[in-house]
């Protein structure tokens, strides 16, 4: 607690501790519609800023197609183009927009600055190359390495995602049958693996050229839940030491809970809400986040059934309960009643994301008021001591 | 991967062997059976002599025999295990086999069997062996001709005289209008009563009794004639069975001389023995067109490099343009190269090959049009005397040489049989890479940043590589077989025209050679399909 007070603080004074390594800003991103060509285009992201520190971990939550892998997508310029687009905005990654970036320069961020890991360890590695050769191609790409450094690399690098922990075990007083049996391992093919191990084997690819951020991707839903602690705890062990910033996009409360620093909410292409991890969960604001808490089933209350989050969203009365709701400080909720709308500046945009007290975004209505004071890039330089 | 490997080797024959089985049963199953082609168009020449003429066709093929006892022959002519006396290897590398037994006429009851000659016969040993050892074959052939040709002729006998006696008998003739010699002493039986009815009527019908109602007198005069009728008959009958005992006795002694001179072993003996005179391993034996009369093995020789050499050139050509046509229309789907070549392909393809090959003769190789191609054939007439390679002679003037010719030749049937196939070959490499274009290890990789040409090359065309293997497999066999159509369009004298050459003429050794060889390049094709499978696929094993 004392971290986030520090922070917001130093901020305060106008002097941040670090700078945020990669800052997104108003990004909107949209798709054709293909099955209805006539249709306005789908907006996946609708406006989305957040921004990460260094070893920092941001965790992007939110319901299915609410923007947080395209937002991450986006970062890494994979956005299939056509169908999408983005249609404003900026990714900064250490000051260069990458969005200005030809496809070229990009290459040389993806995986190498950037890197990502993605949901599906079971298809997420080509089934016909070995693991060493998928995991040589990345370091052969961003680095000038010579193939007998590359392997040193490989295999140091699955050594750090505990790949070779059975192995020690079993060689535990024979060096070089150890030595042999890791370069063995690198010839293996992914489908002998097991889920776990595969997505320590992208992990190990993605962090093999020393990225100063890593998207994961929902990274531990496909796993089961002891597989995924042990990935989650090795994210974090691995953050620690190379002071890499993660974006960890879940859909996965407990995770949130768990592993983040600062929670971003999504939820149709904007961030409703955006607070350092513990506040969120100890008094979350916005009706949709109080909603995602109350469906979380627990073993402490007994109740005769969960609380919906469409019970909490459609609730005009929840909608009022935010400091300065008098004034029209009202949380945005596209399905919320006209009349329980403020006035609005603009039909055209509805919402602003609004610093509600230092260090807590709340996705409102942009109500005139609102819209003059103007919206700052939420970033909180916050990470839970541990 | 080994055993797997055995295990498919081994499975393979009884394959093969099913597959035989199913054509020669169907060969069998063709109107008139499988010697239907040997049958004499008629009308020309002398009956006698074509039935003759086809029995002996019939006895040297053994078409005669049952359907499976034929196939049986066939499958032990191709086996390479022999079983009996080996045979022996003349130098021009023709094999001989110990001159066949000759079934003895069964005449029994009426003629005794005729006595088996026995043959003291003593072989030269010096040069003339060999010599003599021919002669005795060509006189083996020649009495067996004879012998064959007189058992059709008491055949023939054998029905006339079930003519004469009239219904009873008729019935019992075969398809051929002959009768089987074993009923030879029924057919007495009842000529014998015929006889005596005839005799008895002739008798009746002149005397003037009276207690015999004129409406059931026989007619005197029609019984006289029958009775001469019946007694020529009889005599011809008899002739015909006592010709075909002296032709048997002779065809037999002569055989037993051959056999003696064939033991005494004029040539070195073929193939190697496993138990002496019991087992033997040797080559196999296709047998011989006898719509050609030429050894089924000679006749593929002949035909296979055709083929081989217009399907050599005209597969790279149709994997080279469709699979790179497919990999850029599934990378840029939806584009004008996308959309372009899908129309263009399917047009293509929705071409009849006649209707190609007939627009390709008419206008690109008709005078009357461009005429820049042959019109038919695989080479030049004065293609013996060119050089290989293109030359200019002393004079200056310029010889185009065989290579060249015959790549002129072959163009318009390459063409024929190559653009149907851009279709299928580019729209399944467009759809395999199109599955693995979305897939999620593409994004790994990409996200990895390797660049977007890398990603398809390396990545994607690597995992759409399983069902253009299917597809190679499919159309392997075909390389072998020929293409039927295209061949016969441009005359081209490869396997294609082989195998509707021996259909039409029903050609049983040629047809089974040809379905045994088809048959056997399919089986290979699919197991190099499993192997390349295992080889494309690290997921793929046969352990």
């Amino acid at each position: 607690m004392a971290d986030i007070h520090a922070s917001v603080q130093a901020r305060a004074a106008g002097q941040l501790l670090t700078k945020p390594v990669l800052e997104v800003a108003d990004l909107a991103v949209s798709f054709d519609n293909a099955s209805n060509p006539g249709a306005p285009r789908i907006q996946a992201v609708a406006g989305v800023s957040m921004s990460v520190f260094p070893q920092q971990t941001l965790a992007v939550v939110g319901e299915s197609g609410c923007g947080k892998s395209v937002t991450a997508l986006s970062t890494m310029q994979l956005v299939p183009s056509p169908p999408g687009r983005v249609d404003r905005g900026t990714i900064l990654l250490e000051g260069t927009d990458l969005l200005s970036l030809t496809e070229q320069q990009m290459l040389s961020v993806r995986g190498g600055r950037v890197a990502m890991i993605f949901q599906e360890p079971m298809t997420s590695l080509n089934p016909v190359y070995t693991i060493g050769d998928q995991i040589l191609e990345a370091i052969l790409l961003h680095q000038k390495v010579t193939v007998e450094e590359a392997i040193e690399r490989a295999i140091n690098s699955l050594e750090t995602v505990g790949i070779y922990n059975r192995l020690k075990e079993r060689f535990k007083s024979d060096a070089m049958a150890l030595k042999r049996g890791k370069s063995e391992l690198l010839d293996e093919y992914p489908h002998r693996f097991s889920g776990g191990m595969r997505q320590r084997v992208m992990i190990a690819m993605a962090l093999v050229c020393q990225p100063t951020v890593l998207l994961a991707d929902e990274p531990t839903t496909a796993l089961d839940v002891t597989i995924q602690a042990q990935i989650l705890e090795l994210l974090r062990d691995l953050q620690r030491s190379r002071g890499m910033a993660i974006m960890l996009i879940t859909h996965n409360l407990g995770v949130v809970a768990e592993n983040a620093d600062v929670v971003c909410v999504m939820y149709g292409g904007r961030v409703v809400e955006y607070a350092q991890v513990f506040e969120l969960f100890d008094r979350p604001m916005h009706p949709y986040t109080r909603g995602l808490f109350s469906s979380i089933p627990g073993l402490q209350h007994r109740l005769r059934r969960l609380t919906t989050v469409e019970e909490v969203t459609g609730n005009p009365a929840e909608f009022r309960k935010l400091p300065g709701a008098e004034r029209g400080v009202i949380p945005w909720w596209p399905g919320l009643p006209k009349e329980a709308r403020p006035p609005l500046e603009s039909e055209r945009e509805p919402y602003c994301l609004h610093e509600i007290q230092p260090g807590r975004w709340i996705g409102c209505w942009r109500t005139p008021e609102l819209a003059a004071q103007g919206s700052r890039r939420p970033e909180l330089d916050y990470r839970r001591d541990s | 991967m080994v055993t797997y490997l055995v295990r498919r080797s081994l499975l393979m024959i009884p394959t093969l062997l099913g597959i035989t089985l199913m054509v020669f049963m169907l060969l069998a199953l063709a109107p008139g059976g499988i010697g239907a082609s040997m049958q004499a168009a008629g009308g020309q020449g002398n009956t006698t002599g074509i039935a003759q003429q086809q029995a002996y066709l019939e006895d040297r093929y053994g078409l005669s025999d049952p359907v499976i006892v034929q196939y049986a022959k066939w499958l032990s002519s191709i086996s390479p295990i022999k079983f009996g006396t080996r045979d022996l290897r003349m130098q021009s590398g023709e094999r001989v086999s110990v001159p066949r037994p000759i079934p003895a006429p069964s005449l029994p009851q009426v003629f005794p069997p005729p006595a088996m000659p026995s043959v003291v016969f003593t072989p030269s040993t010096d040069e003339s062996q060999i010599a003599e050892f021919k002669a005795l074959q060509r006189d083996a052939e020649g009495t067996r001709r004879t012998y064959v040709g007189s058992v059709r002729l008491f055949r023939d006998a054998l029905a006339d005289v079930a003519r004469a006696v009239g219904a009873p008998l008729v019935g019992r003739l075969d398809g051929k209008g002959g009768a089987k010699a074993n009923e030879f002493a029924d057919v007495l039986t009842v000529l014998d009563a015929a006889q005596a009815q005839a005799a008895q009527d002739a008798v009746v019908g002149t005397s003037a009794s009276s207690n015999i109602d004129a409406t059931h007198k026989p007619d005197a005069s029609a019984a006289t004639v029958r009775v001469a009728q019946l007694a020529q008959a009889r005599a011809k009958l008899f002739d015909a069975a006592k010709s075909m005992d002296t032709k048997w006795a002779l065809a037999e002694e002569t055989r037993q001389r051959a056999t003696i001179a064939f033991m005494a072993g004029p040539y070195p003996k073929s193939g190697f023995p496993v138990i002496p005179n019991l087992v033997s391993l040797d080559t196999s034996d296709f047998g011989v067109a006898f719509s050609k009369n030429r050894p089924v093995w000679d006749l593929i020789i002949e035909a296979l490099p055709v083929t081989l050499l217009i399907n050599l050139i005209a597969f790279p050509i149709s994997y080279l343009i469709a699979v790179p046509t497919g990999v850029i229309a599934s990378v840029r789907r939806g584009s004008w190269f996308d959309l372009l070549t899908g129309v263009l392909y399917l047009s293509l393809y929705s071409i009849p090959t006649v209707l190609a090959g007939v627009f390709a003769i008419g206008f690109l190789a008709n005078n009357q049009y461009l005429g820049l191609f042959p019109v038919s054939g695989l080479h030049d007439t004065t293609a013996d005397t060119m050089a290989f390679l293109p030359s200019t002679n002393a004079a200056g003037v310029y010889k185009c040489g065989w290579l060249l010719d015959v790549m002129w030749h072959i163009a318009l049937p390459v063409l024929c049989l190559t653009y149907g196939s851009f279709a299928i070959l580019s729209k399944q490499t467009r759809a395999s890479m199109l599955d693995n274009l979305s897939a999620d290890y593409v994004r790994t990789a990409k996200a990895k940043g390797v660049a977007r040409n890398d990603v398809v090359v390396r990545h994607v065309f690597r995992n759409s590589l399983l069902p253009l293997i299917t597809m190679f497999v499919g159309i392997f066999p075909a390389m072998l077989g020929g293409s039927v159509v295209v061949e016969r369009i441009f005359s081209v004298p490869g396997m294609g025209s082989l195998v509707l050459d021996a259909i039409s003429n029903n050609d049983r050794d040629l047809i089974l050679a040809d379905v045994l060889m088809i048959a056997a390049v399919n089986v290979f094709a699919l197991l190099l399909a499993d192997i390349l499978y295992a080889v494309a696929d690290p997921r793929v094993s046969y352990e």
